[in-house]
């Protein structure tokens, strides 16, 4: 069966678990797959260590839990550090490269692409879509959700009245995205 | 910036079929000639002396440097009308953005001052503006009518703080609308707690 495995880290307040509900529900609402979600919360609404691991597949998906992520999403140094490792060798890595500095330790193969995604927030408007920059990201560089249902994700998943600054957040994601990937290749 | 969803087709209350679009340099000659044609008595209210071509040049430089978002109804190759928020980009109230409109006088009342409104409104939103506000003068009263419509509300009044063309002094009405509790929406959806789940 194919089935990818996603892992989203980073720091509570940076819109980690969005993100990952978004991946999610593009992938089985949008783009008619099968995906799960386990969100894991850090003590404290603020700062503090949080994540979630998204699978994605074509069938039905009977173990939801994320050992070894095919893809990483990683917002702040913590989570790197304590996922990295994890990632499958051949894997792909997205971070955020203002915030997290990569180093040597990348399990074999693994291509890292990084944004500065809060930058990029700050100048759409507001860091708070830092998540759904990533969001957009994501799915340029993978491409494991179509454009069209990461897109009608994020709507349907944002407050009613934020959705034009979260959708040029998005978009803004994806086209570097796909512009690293064209540069990559 | 490129603003998204325009430009837009409208046919007016009336049948008048516009354009609206965001200003670009080119529009820049039939915006000053719809300033210039704006009746004294509503020219004396803006802050600026819009008849003036260093006035516009200023203006197109705010445009390009985002400082202000200019949207403009063209109707044919002239201006009907004209919507701008301005934005402070730095310091303490680099969430407000302030909101200035002028139609025509020919096509009001046909619901084009509501549409440029509104849109801007959307833009401002789009852009993480918190609070919108206007001044007007008590007499204006079309738009008060269009600013509460859009959820304004009058916020303060300066008395007798201007002089309209007869030198009588009116006082000026200052309304908002404060939207921050979108993003305060926004803002609980991105803290990743659960008070619930450990
Ligand atoms: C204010 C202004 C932009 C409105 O433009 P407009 O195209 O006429 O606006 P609309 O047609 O959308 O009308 C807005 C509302 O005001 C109402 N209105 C118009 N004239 C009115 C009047 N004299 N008294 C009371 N209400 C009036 C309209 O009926 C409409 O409400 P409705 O939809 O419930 O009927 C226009 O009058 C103008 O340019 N005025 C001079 C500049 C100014 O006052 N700018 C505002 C301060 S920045």
């Amino acid at each position: 069966m194919d089935k990818s495995e996603i892992r989203v880290g980073g720091l509570g307040g940076q819109g980690v678990i969005l993100c990952g509900m978004i991946i999610g529900k593009a992938a089985s609402i949008y783009d008619g797959k099968h995906a799960t979600l386990i969100q894991s919360f850090g003590p404290e609404a603020r700062g503090s260590a949080c994540s979630a691991q998204v699978s994605v597949a074509d069938e039905p998906i009977g173990y939801p839990y994320v050992k070894n992520p095919d893809v990483l999403i990683v917002m702040s140094p913590d989570a790197y550090t304590q996922f990295a490792p994890q990632l499958r060798p051949g894997g792909v890595l997205l971070y955020e490269n203002e915030l997290i500095a990569v180093d040597d330790k990348l399990p074999a193969g693994v291509k890292a692409f990084g944004i500065p995604a809060t930058r990029l927030a700050e100048e759409l408007g507001r860091r708070l879509v830092l998540n759904i920059v990533m969001t957009g990201f994501f799915a340029g560089v993978t491409g494991l959700v179509s454009f069209e249902a990461a897109e009608n994700a994020v709507k349907s998943s944002v407050p009613r009245g934020t959705e034009d600054l979260n959708l040029r957040a998005f978009r803004k994601g994806y086209e570097y995205g796909r512009e690293l990937l064209a540069k990559a290749s | 910036m490129k603003l998204e969803g325009f430009p837009q087709n409208l046919t007016l209350k009336d049948g008048t079929q516009v354009v609206v679009k965001p200003l670009e340099a080119k529009d820049a000659p039939a915006l000053l000639e719809f300033y210039r044609a704006l009746p004294e008595e509503d020219r004396l209210y803006l802050r600026d002396d819009v008849t003036k071509p260093e006035w516009l040049e200023r203006f197109v430089a705010h445009v390009q440097h985002n400082e202000v978002v200019s949207l403009i109804a063209l109707h044919g190759n002239k201006v009907a009308g004209e919507a701008s928020l301005y934005r402070a980009l730095h310091g303490w109230t680099a969430h407000v953005g302030e909101i200035r409109i002028s139609v025509a006088p020919a096509l009001r009342r046909s619901g084009l001052g509501s549409v440029l409104a509104r849109d801007l409104v959307k833009l401002a939103i789009g852009l993480g503006v918190e609070k919108m506000i206007v001044q007007m003068v008590e007499s204006q009263l079309s738009a008060r009518r269009l600013f509460e419509k859009l959820g304004f509300r009058q916020e303060a009044v300066l008395r007798a703080h201007v002089k309209d063309i007869h030198g009588i002094k009116r006082d000026l009405v200052i309304a908002s609308n404060d939207v921050s509790h979108l993003w305060e929406a926004m803002e609980a959806l991105v803290s990743d707690f659960s008070p619930t789940v450990g």
